[in-house]
């Protein structure tokens, strides 16, 4: 990672992990087992778009951290990793792409960006489901497929609705700066 | 309201669970959840559950307060309890209709599973109920420092969750007087399917970033008309200290995790 980082960047990543605490109290809905939809990956997406993927990752890592101690749920050392840092630090490959076309922001190519982010982060979900299952329910269940329709049930909303609060947001900044 | 909102669990207590260095608590919770992982037996169980209750009486904190963390995982511990019961096989059949069949195994291990997760719970919310998040952060800065050498920004990462943590009240009070701004003209931010409820947030998202950012701005700028020049260097108001009780729970918990390790 770039050993300079500037103190406007760490100034914004900081205020945007705080953002993301406060958007994850304004729940959008929630579901009986406990996932909930809210837009705590908007100020990271922001972040990430802002600053590229090494900011992003860094938010992320922030903000995980963040949660952990607000009180975590801790059922198994390689669930902490899975559930607290990981799938917010992977939210930075969005940075990997160009959302640019001809000097404006491109709906498209945001979307493409959000998407896989969004994907990667219901990989490390999923796989974190597995893990708890395979080590704590008993074997021959397909935890596979369990784990994917909980998870998937409110990532895939989770996804759509910040996209769309990234695309306005982003642009808003834009043109505010 | 956003306003009324507690954020985290710490309980501020004058005792000496609080008055431990944060880095020593987090090592203690590290080890003891290693150790857990070592138990098979109920044994094992007991000892760690009674030195959770030990902890607990000596922070000064109310059992039922503890407890409480615990609700949210409720439908969690359940579900493994009953999963085990119904679906592991083995021992003796102690019930059994049509083709259903609750056998001893199913019994023992459901509630060994259960058992560990809640130890396991309690374990980690005693940490975060006895150590404030601006303390664990400096912990967490001094456990890594060693991985500075391999270019890991240790202190910068503290530094921006310091931030974040300074900047939270903050937000929640912005962001409550937004949305009572804009509900005074007509929004309305409590009903309607999903997308038209993120729809109605719009109006709260656009000033709230706005002025998030315009605040990161002011505060870089103060940063550096303060001479600061990133993390090497940089004197704190606290500096963490280890003292001596902080070797004594040490040695308390490293005595008492290789003991359950026998059983």
């Amino acid at each position: 990672m770039d050993n300079k980082i500037s103190t406007r960047m760490m100034a914004e990543i900081g205020v945007a992990v705080a953002l993301a605490v406060v958007l994850n109290f304004i729940k959008l809905w929630r579901m009986p087992q406990g996932g909930s939809v809210s837009l705590e990956m908007l100020p990271i997406f922001i972040v990430t778009f802002r600053w590229g993927i090494g900011a992003g990752m860094f938010s992320g890592l922030a903000y995980g951290l963040l949660q952990l101690m607000f009180g975590a749920y801790i059922i198994h050392p390689v669930q902490l990793i899975l559930d607290y840092p990981l799938p917010y630090m992977i939210l930075g490959i969005a940075g990997l792409f160009n959302i640019y076309k001809s000097g404006k922001i491109s709906s498209v190519k945001l979307l493409g960006a959000v998407l896989t982010a969004g994907l990667a982060r219901l990989v490390v979900h999923v796989l974190s489901g597995v893990i708890f299952f395979s080590s704590y329910a008993p074997e021959g269940q397909n935890v596979w497929i369990y784990s994917i329709i909980y998870n998937a049930s409110f990532l895939i909303p989770t996804i759509i609705v910040n996209y769309l609060a990234v695309l306005i947001v982003i642009k808003a900044l834009e043109n505010n700066n | 309201m956003l306003k009324d909102i507690t954020i985290g669990q710490y309980l501020a207590r004058d005792s000496i669970i609080h008055a431990l260095d944060a880095r020593i608590k987090i090592i203690i919770t590290t080890l003891l959840i290693i150790a857990l992982f070592t138990i098979d037996s109920f044994v094992g169980f007991g000892f760690f559950l009674a030195f959770i209750f030990v902890i607990i009486f000596l922070a000064k904190i109310s059992v039922a307060k503890v407890l409480r963390g615990l609700k949210p995982i409720l439908i969690l511990v359940l579900f493994t309890l009953l999963i085990h019961v119904f679906l592991t096989k083995g021992g003796q059949v102690l019930w059994s209709w049509k083709f259903i069949s609750i056998e001893s195994a199913g019994v023992y291990t459901g509630v060994f599973m259960v058992s560990r997760i809640l130890i396991l719970i309690l374990f980690t919310s005693l940490l975060t109920l006895t150590t404030s998040p601006l303390q664990l952060t400096d912990g967490i800065e001094y456990i890594l420092s060693p991985l500075k050498k391999v270019g890991v920004p240790a202190s910068e990462l503290s530094m921006m969750m310091t931030i974040a943590l300074r900047f939270i009240p903050t937000l929640l009070e912005e962001a409550d007087k937004i949305m009572k701004a804009q509900q005074a003209r007509g929004a309305d931010f409590e009903s309607g399917n999903l997308i038209q409820r993120a729809k109605s947030l719009i109006p709260l998202l656009v000033p709230l970033f706005i002025s998030a950012f315009r605040r990161a701005d002011d505060l870089a700028l103060a940063m550096e008309s303060r001479c600061y020049r990133g993390g090497e260097g940089r004197t704190r108001l606290h500096e963490l200290k280890y003292e001596y009780y902080d070797f004594i729970a040490l040695l308390i918990v490293v005595i008492l995790a290789v003991t359950v390790s026998f059983f």
